[in-house]
């Protein structure tokens, strides 16, 4: 039985004079506002917050809660954002007293458990990217693109070659953020197009790949699941024509440990370590975009990076052998220390260090799998996709072919002409047995796309009731997936009104 | 592994399904050449216990807020965080869930993120908010450039010495590779002078930008700044403390046309610095040029009020290189922990804790400059913060004797000021008690600060 009248507004259940705060009393001697501040900066009376008391509060929200659908609680196979478990040790780490109350700006002998962290985060970031430099600021994903789109402007700045280094290519289904992150960062933007295999279409690439080059963007496994089948000439193309590669890393839970894109022909990448390090995606964030370059382009990196103190005698790099179960005791010289004077970094994108908090929960992760355990994720999730696809080609044939990564794209056209049936019906029904919608319509390159990414912390058993889902559902009535979802707590909510006429907060009474 | 299903077995019979002979058989596409023949550099393993000790080991390497007194700020607080937060935001459904594309799924987060709007703008005064962004100084440099994008030919934003230096070179960074340019104007009284802004401010300029209550916790002159800046027909953006508004005036109140705020104080602990809360709000005029994600309210197919995402065709994957910004993620989970937050401090709390602030903050400044090492760096009257300068020159020393007595006592101001270097900023948030506040003046005026620490 739902609750529906503790789910009202948070404002229609407000009351004057209720009340859940009790402040201490002030105990020192008090004066007057008035007397402390100038008349005119003062405020005639607080907002005006709802009044509610505790209960109705936890009420309020915890009603609200069921009303979503999250991976605690259903199978999320929802293509391009790795919607994996996220691990309960994690969550309890970040929110250890001596991670989570620590200020930004205290000095470093007095956070050398923090920053050794940090040191050892940016070592195994770059070990798994190929890429020896990391810097752990950038606050997302696109964030982090925007970051190394800046080092390569300021690299070529450095070279002389502002001028000439204007356009950023990047492939047709790549990613929106590629695009945007680059105008942002002072460049065009000058589309690729990708054949039906999802592969680059090496033709429009050597006819668009010119001195003009600045980056060229890259996801690899791309957004249609698939390993960039001629990645190696891709790179050694743009790098002789003096252009660098960037690697949109939203996908490195396919690769992890089995290829690097260093060694691919990556000059920067970034990491969605609410992605790859099972990070929880909060509804929408936080999460966070750290970026590892090349050795040449390391001292262009946003400020301030952690680095180890010369003589301090400390050996805890994140290597194999050396097991960091005991970092060294307190000492008066600290190990670890932020490094700010960077003459040729392009400074800070966001406030303090970055989103420690989610790369406390990567830390675990990592440090919880090791390198074996890394490779079997990778393994795994390839394992469950390339599973499904095989399950469900039958019904919803998959353009690329029967083999992916850790992701594939159906295609709902035939669906769609045989039946009436549209993607989106299809997603909107799936939510009435307990799943929640694959991605669709994206990539815009295949019709009616179905976007599908299992992860590696689902069951055979899980993945087979989905692919008979599917298979029941495409035997339905057409009218009925047109009316889905018919047992969630809305139906479909009319999207043009909303975005006609924007109501876009509750009205001051 | 911890986190997997797949048995030998099952392995077995998903290969066969898939008609392949083994799992590397599936990584065939990666060129041999391409892939990693040996294993990743990286420690072994840990199980839960093993990562729980090395985790405890490191953390008592770290003073922190609860072993030492803390008393910096600088645009991070250790203000309280009720336990509803807490609660609210370690509940499954929220911090497991995606961003709410589908809406029939994702009511709850949905209307959540409508409320929390709502409750940004009742702070502001201002009519629209978004559902957050990264951090304050990334959401201040969204600000500018939407005022750059609005201002037409305005390429010129103006920003006083008392905006938090890593605000500015946040903006300076976003400004490296387009065509604008970040104008700072030096305070040397602590607080921006409208005639100097009305000196540097002429028709280039698209934007200033204000925080008040300021880096160095001063009250500026808001409705003199805001009228110099419309005079000019520039945007006034305000940078305000949400824990302020419990007792100044909201930014519309003189006149902001986007206000932005580091949120982390509402409701989620300091944690190194991150993550944070992005607040923006802004008036009607600006709301399509507005970053992020915004949910509307709407009805669905029965006529049942409902909320969606909305207005995504400013947003990057519907626009690619012609969005509004090319942010995709936001904040939802700490948007959620400081709806909870303030619907706990309702109006009377939010002053009550605001007032906590200014009066303990006072009271510091007093005691501390009754001696005579110790004064005023400003004549402004402060907030939750001020400025105290050292006659004897030696802030590095004082505040690191004061760490051995107990305290976390205030941010050195040389490194972001060379004429401040003889001055630390101190904070004082409604979490500190007389007692904390007589122990750290006893320490940093005692001669010798070997004091036992506070208790």
């Amino acid at each position: 039985m739902r609750n529906t009248r503790d789910t009202q507004l948070l404002f229609d259940l407000s009351k004057p004079g209720r009340r859940a705060a009790r402040l201490p009393a002030c105990d020192v001697p008090e004066a007057a506002i008035e007397d402390l501040l100038p008349a005119g900066a003062v405020a005639a009376a607080p907002p005006a917050l709802p009044e509610v008391p505790e209960p109705q509060i936890i009420r309020h929200y915890l009603n609200l809660s069921t009303l979503n659908m999250s991976v605690d609680t259903h199978f999320y196979p929802l293509g391009s954002c790795t919607m994996k478990y996220n691990p309960k040790r994690n969550e309890r780490a970040a929110a250890m007293p001596g991670f989570a109350d620590l200020h930004p700006l205290q000095p470093a002998e007095t956070i050398q458990g923090m920053l050794h962290v940090l040191y050892e985060m940016q070592q195994y970031l770059s070990e798994i990217s190929g890429l020896p430099a990391c810097s752990l600021q950038p606050a997302a994903g696109a964030h982090g693109e925007y970051a190394a789109l800046l080092v390569a402007a300021a690299y070529f700045r450095d070279i002389g070659q502002t001028a000439q280094r204007v356009k950023v290519l990047a492939p047709d289904n790549s990613h929106g953020t590629n695009p945007a992150s680059a105008v942002m960062a002072g460049f065009n933007t000058v589309t690729v197009k990708t054949r039906s295999n999802g592969g680059v279409d090496m033709e429009d690439f050597y006819k668009k790949l010119d001195d003009n080059i600045a980056v060229f963007m890259i996801t690899n496994p791309n957004t249609v699941g698939i390993f960039e089948p001629n990645m190696r000439e891709i790179a050694d193309a743009v790098h002789a024509k003096g252009g660098l590669v960037y690697l949109d890393g939203a996908n490195m839970n396919a690769i992890l440990g089995v290829t690097r894109p260093g060694d691919f022909g990556a000059d920067m990448q970034h990491y969605n370590p609410h992605k790859t390090f099972s990070g929880p995606h909060g509804g929408g964030g936080p999460g966070a975009g750290p970026i590892c370059v090349t050795e040449v382009l390391a001292k262009y990196l946003p400020s301030p990076i952690v680095v180890k103190v010369e003589g301090s005698g400390f050996s805890g790099q994140g290597s194999g052998n050396a097991s960091t179960l005991n970092p060294e005791p307190r000492t008066p010289n600290p190990q670890y220390a932020l490094a700010y004077d960077r003459p040729h970094s392009i400074g800070r994108v966001r406030s303090f260090f970055g989103n420690v908090g989610v790369l406390l929960r990567a830390y675990c992760y990592i440090r919880t799998h090791g390198p074996d355990g890394l490779r079997r994720v990778s393994e795994n999730a390839v394992l469950n996709a390339n599973y499904l696809l095989s399950k469900v080609k039958h019904i919803l044939p998959v353009p690329q072919g029967d083999r992916c990564m850790h992701e594939f794209v159906a295609s709902g056209s035939k669906l769609k002409a045989e039946r009436g049936v549209a993607a989106m019906d299809l997603a909107k029904r799936l939510l009435d047995f307990g799943y929640h919608a694959p991605t669709v319509y994206f990539p815009l390159t295949v019709p009616e796309a179905i976007m599908v990414e299992p992860t590696e912390t689902e069951s055979k058993e899980t993945l087979d009731a989905f692919a008979e889902t599917l298979f029941r559902i495409t035997g339905e009535d057409p009218e009925l997936l047109h009316e889905a979802p018919h047992s969630t707590a809305i139906s479909r909510p009319d999207e043009v009104a909303a975005a006609r006429n924007p109501m876009l907060c509750c009205r001051v009474d | 592994m911890p986190y997997h299903y797949n048995t030998p077995e099952d392995q077995a019979e998903m290969l066969a399904s898939i008609g392949a002979a083994s799992i590397d058989e599936l990584f065939a596409p990666i060129p041999d050449a391409l892939q990693l023949k040996r294993p990743l550099n990286l420690p072994p393993a840990l199980s839960e216990m093993e990562l729980d000790q090395h985790l405890r080991q490191l953390t008592a390497l770290n003073d922190y807020a609860g072993t030492k007194v803390c008393f910096l700020g600088g645009g991070s607080y250790d203000h309280f965080v009720p336990s509803v937060c807490d609660v609210i935001g370690s509940r499954s459904e929220f911090y497991t869930s995606y961003t709410p594309y589908q809406a029939e799924a994702s009511q709850g987060n949905l209307q959540v993120m409508f409320e929390y709007q709502s409750l940004i703008t009742r702070l502001t005064g201002l009519d629209v908010a978004n559902s957050s962004l990264y951090d304050g100084a990334s959401a201040a440099a969204e600000a500018v450039l939407m005022a750059l994008h609005a201002g037409g030919s305005r390429n010129k934003v103006i920003a006083p010495s008392t905006l938090h230096p890593e605000y500015r070179q946040t903006i300076a960074t976003y400004f490296e590779n387009i065509d604008a340019e970040l104008v700072t104007l030096d305070c040397p009284a602590g607080v921006l002078d409208a005639d100097a802004l009305a000196a540097a401010i002429d028709d280039k300029t698209a934007a200033v930008i204000l925080q008040q209550p300021n880096f160095f916790g001063c009250i500026e002159d808001a409705d003199r700044i805001a009228a110099v800046a419309k005079g000019a027909g520039a945007l006034l953006i305000s940078v305000f403390d949400p824990i302020s508004l419990g007792i100044l005036k909201r930014p519309a109140d003189y006149g902001a046309s986007i206000a932005v705020a580091e949120g982390h104080t509402l409701g989620t602990p300091m944690s190194y610095g991150g993550p944070y809360l992005g607040i923006m709000s802004c008036d009607n005029s600006l709301v399509r040029r507005m970053p992020g994600r915004i949910v509307g309210e709407t009805t669905d197919r029965r006529g049942k009020k409902c909320y969606v995402l909305t207005m995504q065709t400013r947003e990057q994957h519907i626009r690619r290189d012609k969005a509004t910004s090319n942010v995709c993620t936001n904040q939802a989970l700490f948007a959620v922990r400081a709806s909870v937050y303030l619907a706990q401090a309702g109006p009377q709390g939010l002053k009550e804790t605001a007032n906590l602030c200014l009066q303990k903050t006072r009271y510091l400044a007093e005691q501390l400059c009754q001696n005579e090492r110790f004064s005023q760096a400003f004549d402004a009257p402060t907030f939750k913060e001020v400025v105290i300068r050292d006659a004897e020159n030696n802030v590095d020393g004082l505040l690191r004797e004061a760490i051995d007595a107990g305290y976390l006592a205030g941010l050195p101001l040389g490194r972001w000021y060379p004429e401040l270097s003889d001055c630390f900023l101190v904070a004082v948030t409604e979490k500190r008690t007389k007692a904390d506040i007589d122990g750290l003046v006893k320490s940093l005026t005692a001669k010798s600060v070997r004091q036992p620490a506070h208790v």
